[in-house]
């Protein structure tokens, strides 16, 4: 009878351990989702370990963009509707779908997965800057407009990639920042009014 | 620290780093004038409308408003406080190196006002296109001598004569600098002129800048124990690349 008890406990264990790599998951969260998964919801526990295991084998990156996909090239990079001489790189798929909805943007894109991050030792390697890189002067991109996010990390980013691509002749732009669209001045932070200010431009 | 609640209002700091916690929460570093380092909880920081977003920004001059009964705070407010333009290239670089610094050797709730201001100081040099270099010199040593090790720059440890300008030196870590043979050799041998213009932070000599730079680097990894600094490694990468 103890012996049953240490070893389904066990099970328990490594599952609340597992549900750990989840970011922002602590130990008191993970227990209650597994408690949740084998107490409440055993067949959503069963399709989520399917659905973890699928993905797993059919989901990997774009050869081209670097964006999830489940083929060797994405649909977006094999659409021949879009511009091949633009190449936007986003910080991740959550901002390429952002800029997707934008509707104002037609050319191709590459995800870093991630920024530089100095304080955290997250350098060049671990965003993949070499294959960015290599897509950046494969002969189609004329230019590299760079849409990393406005965080001292997103620009410690784009200036980097912007300094590489510039040494190998490569026209690169940066997306303009500024006061939102409908954004009235007395409601914006002063942060971003400050760098309005510094960025402002002749009429 | 006593157990007993304690507060700021609207007390002068910086973001030195921050992480995400939880869904939408940020624990944040800071570094502010009369507390010296401390963790903030930022509850809702991260959600898309949160007023935090554009002002938990470091390099940027902030007053922070908390209160805190255990090891980390509760952040109440945090204001913009003074326009200045952002840190950009490598000047980038150098606040991020800056603030592993003060991370790495600063203990929580150690007030330091004067490093405060070197700080500030620094940031605002960085910004305005300074040789980013002398910049850095200059706060490693004011660092140093914060946290109680000052180097001995003007002074022969084993003597206490005056650093001659025209003779060599070796660098002991505990000690000073002691004089040795002017073809003596190594990392840690420098001029004596460097030393003295080390001791005034006046970086406009080559050879001052690159002998302070090794002084400085081993001084420092002294401190640390051995542990590498992230943004020394992540800005070796970016050269290679
Ligand atoms: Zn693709």
């Amino acid at each position: 009878m103890a012996k049953e008890v240490v070893s389904t406990a066990k099970g328990l264990e490594r599952l609340i351990e597992a549900l750990r790599v989840l970011p922002g998951v602590g130990p008191r969260s993970a227990q209650r989702m597994a408690y949740y998964l084998l107490q409440h919801d055993r067949a959503g526990a069963e399709r989520l370990g399917q659905a973890l295991g699928a993905a797993l084998q059919t989901v990997r990156h774009c050869a081209k963009c670097n964006n999830f996909t489940e083929d060797e090239v994405c649909a977006l990079c094999r659409s021949p509707r879009r511009d091949p001489s633009l190449l936007c790189v986003v910080e991740t798929p959550g901002d390429l779908a952002m800029v997707e909805q934008s509707l104002g943007y037609s050319g191709m894109y590459f995800v870093l997965m991630g920024r530089l991050s100095p304080l955290d030792g997250v350098g060049p390697r671990d965003i993949g800057l070499d294959r960015l890189l290599a897509r950046a002067t494969d002969g189609e991109v004329q230019e590299v407009i760079l849409a990393t996010n406005f965080t001292n990390e997103g620009e410690a980013t784009a200036h980097y990639i912007a300094e590489m691509l510039r040494a190998r002749n490569v026209k690169v732009s940066r997306i303009a920042r500024g006061v939102p669209l409908g954004g009235e001045l007395e409601y914006v932070d002063a942060g971003t009014i400050s760098q309005a200010l510094l960025d402002r431009r002749g009429l | 620290m006593s157990a007993a609640r304690r507060r700021a209002e609207l007390e002068p700091g910086f973001v030195l780093h921050s992480y995400p916690y939880k869904e939408t929460s940020l624990i944040v570093e800071a570094f502010t004038l009369r507390v010296g380092r401390v963790g903030l909880l930022a509850r809702g920081a991260r959600r898309p409308r949160s007023a935090l977003r554009g002002v938990l920004l470091s390099f940027h001059p902030l007053r922070l408003s908390w209160s805190a009964s255990v090891e980390l705070g509760t952040l109440l407010a945090a204001e913009w406080s003074g326009g200045r333009g952002a840190l950009g290239g490598f000047a980038l670089m150098c606040g991020f190196y800056l603030n592993e610094l003060l991370l790495r050797l600063l203990p929580r709730e150690d007030p330091h006002e004067a490093l405060f201001d070197a700080y500030a100081a620094s940031l605002e040099r960085l910004a305005s296109g300074e040789d980013e270099a002398a910049v850095l010199r200059a706060f490693e040593r004011r660092l140093l001598a914060e946290l109680g090790y000052a180097p001995l720059l003007e002074r022969d440890a084993a003597s206490g004569a005056p650093v001659d300008p025209g003779r060599r030196y070796a660098y002991e870590l505990d000690r000073g600098p002691v004089p040795v043979a002017a073809a003596a050799g190594g990392e840690l041998v420098v001029s004596g002129q460097t030393l003295l213009d080390v001791a005034r932070d006046d970086y406009a000599r080559p050879q001052t800048r690159d002998e302070a730079r090794a002084l400085m680097r081993t001084l420092i990894a002294q401190r640390l124990g051995g542990q590498p600094l992230h943004t020394r490694s992540v800005l070796r990468e970016l050269q290679e690349l």
